[in-house]
């Protein structure tokens, strides 16, 4: 343990010499690699502990400690948190890139092709900006070719991560509450970044990769969802219809959210005499006319044929309570109710 | 230069479809011009002249670095960097070349380093998950769903009117040219090598297979053993590329060993270690008792190999042309690549007994040439006649085989033509 925290210590002092001090125009090869290396070694530590609150607790107590003579050492000088260690070795490129100091034989090094594609060393520090900037084009040229799907790759891939980190959280914690919190920070995180939020959700909810863990944590996901009306409005609203028909096929849960949002959609239309239809009254959610969310009615139906009776069942009480006209305009229930049973 | 900085100006990120099928069509040219600028750059004395004779050069490549279908192929991306490494100056000595060092080390930590969406990063940051391993994955999920997407097989068979899925196949080929060089693709191009023909749309991009082939030739390309014998039937230039690169590996590399040759041969991959065991002329108990476990896939390839050979019989013509020429010690390979071509299978392993007669026959008709006598020894040539005439039963090799060796000959000797003409009439 000791040796850990010497390791950890060591560690983010490295980092800020390797982005604050001119020491780095000693750097050779084999400096650089052992810097990577210790890098790595505080990403094992990372994926190891960080869900060990115990354990947590005590180097991120180290970190502080660090931090705080580093602080004294170098002018404007930023801590290096517990979290930030998950992503060490692009925390020493991204300092040694910016290190003005760092020579260039280095950066060669760095951004060096390999001769041919023989596998290089796993852990070759030869050539790794090559490979991160031929992997990150890579994605993006294959980007127009995928992205066709309702959620894309990017998505997909999150929305995987997002299932597991919940899995391990749900399976070594008693207390709803942390992961609770967990799910709120990462929404927090995503602020002014909604839509791309949602999909992340939808992703998550929809991964099918290991369906024993899942039911878990895609069930505590819908729960919170649940309880965040304005962010579950908003991924109704801009989600694709058919994506959000996919959800509702495979959880009840969210079958059940998705028509409630439906009906509070068409609770907040008034009839309109100069248009000749029901439009929405607040300004301020994203527009959806009657004939789009009779559209999404249907569609939900089609898809989830039990949950027909009940919803026609339901709409057919607040018909009556709006007085079981049959003309039309009088009761958005009234009007919905005769577009859904026209098509059986 | 003006035309390619149109050029670079024009795909810009390459966001449109249309850029992009310009920039993949056009990367081979770019490098070659990538290249010449480097040259130019070499002869410089210093940036501040480089800069002088082409004030647009750091727009140029600047435009170039942002646009990933030119850094997501290795060798372009190389030829890029090398380009801006020579602008960089390690004690400049005035503001143009300290400028450009810093614009330089900027480009390179931009690309390196950072990430076009904010909430992508915090989110992999809860999660714990570092920025490289993130874009690795979403990679190889792209890669994934592309190749699940070609797998579905098609059924219109030939009808023009009908729409099928072989469509994508064309856009997958064509936006898998920059990614030749890249290894996680490569489990998406050996998909798109193998997909079977079968509907008139289900066609790879020319300009795909060319990418594929001058990779393939700059030995940078990644694939696995049944994806390159794909590409092989697909373009015959790589074909030939492998042919001729086995040949001069082979003949040029004096005093080999017969395991060496033995490895070069197999991983040519145009012969199968089977194939071989013909050629060891001493049975060891290793190669006798080693029963080649896949041994229906060593036929397979046995045959595919000779298919291949049969398809660029001027490999043999050419091969046949050289034993004319070459000497006792060169014309091993050669005599293996004739027999191989006549004889493919090799049951009863007569192989290296086939071996040691076609030597054998080389020899009678080389000392038979090489002898000025006249008229040519009779004894001599009654045995090349009993050669000829005798019944293609193994362990003999057939005697087209030693037609084709007589022919080659009697043409390619450097001898009268006279000389040439009695042996032939005789026999």
């Amino acid at each position: 343990m000791e040796a850990v925290l010497r390791n950890l210590a060591g560690t983010a002092e490295l980092l800020a010499v390797a982005g604050r001090s001119g020491v780095v125009e000693q750097w050779d090869k084999q400096t650089l690699s052992r810097a990577f290396h210790w890098a790595r070694y505080c990403e094992h530590v990372f994926t190891r502990f960080h869900n060990n609150p115990g354990m947590r607790r005590i180097m991120e107590k180290q970190l502080q400690l660090t931090n705080q003579s580093l602080q004294a050492a170098f002018p404007a000088y930023t801590d290096v948190s517990f979290s930030d260690l998950s992503q060490c070795q692009h925390l020493l490129l991204v300092g040694l890139l910016n290190n003005p100091e760092l020579p260039s034989s280095i950066m060669k090094i760095l951004f060096d092709s390999p001769a041919n594609t023989k596998q290089t060393e796993h852990e070759d520090v030869s050539g790794l900006c090559s490979h991160i900037i031929q992997c990150k084009s890579a994605c993006k040229v294959l980007s127009p070719l995928t992205d066709v799907s309702a959620v894309g790759a990017d998505a997909e891939v999150q929305g995987a991560m997002l299932m597991e980190e919940l899995a391990t959280l749900l399976s070594q914690s008693s207390e709803a509450c942390r992961t609770e919190h967990f799910l709120d920070s990462v929404l927090r995180g995503c602020d002014g970044a909604a839509q791309h939020f949602c999909l992340v959700i939808a992703a998550a909810l929809l991964t099918t990769t290991n369906p024993a863990a899942q039911t878990a944590s895609q069930d505590f996901l819908l729960d919170w969802l649940r309880e965040k009306h304005s962010e579950l409005r908003h991924m109704c609203s801009t989600s694709p219809p058919a994506l959000l028909i996919d959800l509702s096929k495979q959880h009840l849960k969210f079958r059940d959210a998705y028509c409630a949002v439906l009906k509070k959609w068409a609770s907040e239309m008034e009839y309109s005499m100069s248009d000749g239809e029901w439009v929405q009254t607040s300004t301020n959610q994203t527009s959806v006319t009657f004939q789009k969310l009779a559209e999404r009615f249907l569609a939900l139906l089609k898809a989830c044929p039990s949950l027909r009776e009940d919803v026609v069942k339901e709409l057919n009480v607040l018909k009556i309570s709006d007085g079981d006209f049959d003309v039309r305009g009088l009761s958005v229930w009234g009007d919905l109710l005769s577009v859904i049973n026209k098509c059986p | 230069m003006q035309f390619w900085l149109d050029k670079a100006v024009a795909w810009g990120q390459a966001d449109s479809p249309d850029t992009q099928k310009d920039t993949c069509l056009h990367l081979s040219r770019l490098r070659d011009f990538l290249q010449q600028l480097i040259t130019h750059i070499n002869n410089m004395s210093s940036t501040t002249e480089t800069m002088k004779t082409l004030p647009f050069l750091g727009q140029f490549l600047g435009r170039l670095c942002w646009n990933p279908y030119v850094t997501a192929h290795a060798t372009s991306r190389r030829l890029l960097f090398q380009c801006l490494w020579g602008l960089y100056t390690e004690h400049p000595c005035n503001a143009v070349e300290r400028k450009a060092n810093q614009w330089i080390r900027k480009v390179l930590c931009q690309l390196a380093t950072e990430d076009d969406c904010g909430a992508v990063q915090t989110l992999m940051k809860h999660v714990g998950v570092p920025p490289e391993e993130y874009h690795l994955k979403v990679l190889r999920k792209r890669v994934t769903l592309l190749q699940q997407n070609i797998g579905k097989s098609c059924s219109s068979l030939g009808d023009m009117n009908q729409r099928c899925s072989c469509d994508s196949l064309l856009a997958a080929s064509e936006a898998c040219v920059p990614l030749v060089t890249c290894p996680e693709a490569a489990p998406l191009i050996g998909a798109l090598l193998q997909q079977p023909v079968t509907c008139v749309r289900a066609a790879l991009s020319e300009n795909f297979l060319d990418a594929l082939s001058s990779a393939y030739s700059s030995q940078l390309l990644l694939l696995e053993e049944q994806a390159v014998v794909s590409l092989w039937y697909h373009s015959l230039s790589s074909l030939e590329e492998a042919v001729l690169r086995l040949l001069e590996r082979v003949l040029t590399k004096t005093g080999l060993t017969l395991q060496q040759l033995k490895q070069q041969l197999t991983e040519s991959l145009l012969v199968d270690e089977g194939t071989f065991e013909g050629l060891v002329p001493t049975v060891t108990s290793e190669s006798a008792g080693a029963s080649r476990d896949p041994a229906v896939r060593g036929h397979h390839k046995v045959f595919d190999a000779w298919f291949l050979l049969v398809q660029c019989a001027h490999w043999v013509q050419a091969a046949v042309q050289l034993l004319v020429t070459s000497g006792p010690e060169d014309c091993g390979p050669l005599l293996w690549l004739l027999t191989f071509y006549h004889h493919p299978t090799n049951r009863g392993h007569h192989r290296a007994l086939q071996l040691v007669h076609a030597k054998e026959a080389w020899d009678h008709l080389r000392s038979l040439f090489v002898a000025f006598a006249r008229p040519p020894p009779v004894d001599r040539l009654q045995s090349l006649v009993t050669l000829l005439s005798s019944q293609p039963q193994r362990p003999s090799p057939s005697p087209l085989l030693i037609l084709s060796l007589l022919v080659n000959f009697a043409v390619f000797f450097q001898q009268p033509l006279s000389g040439s003409t009695e042996i032939l009439q005789t026999v």
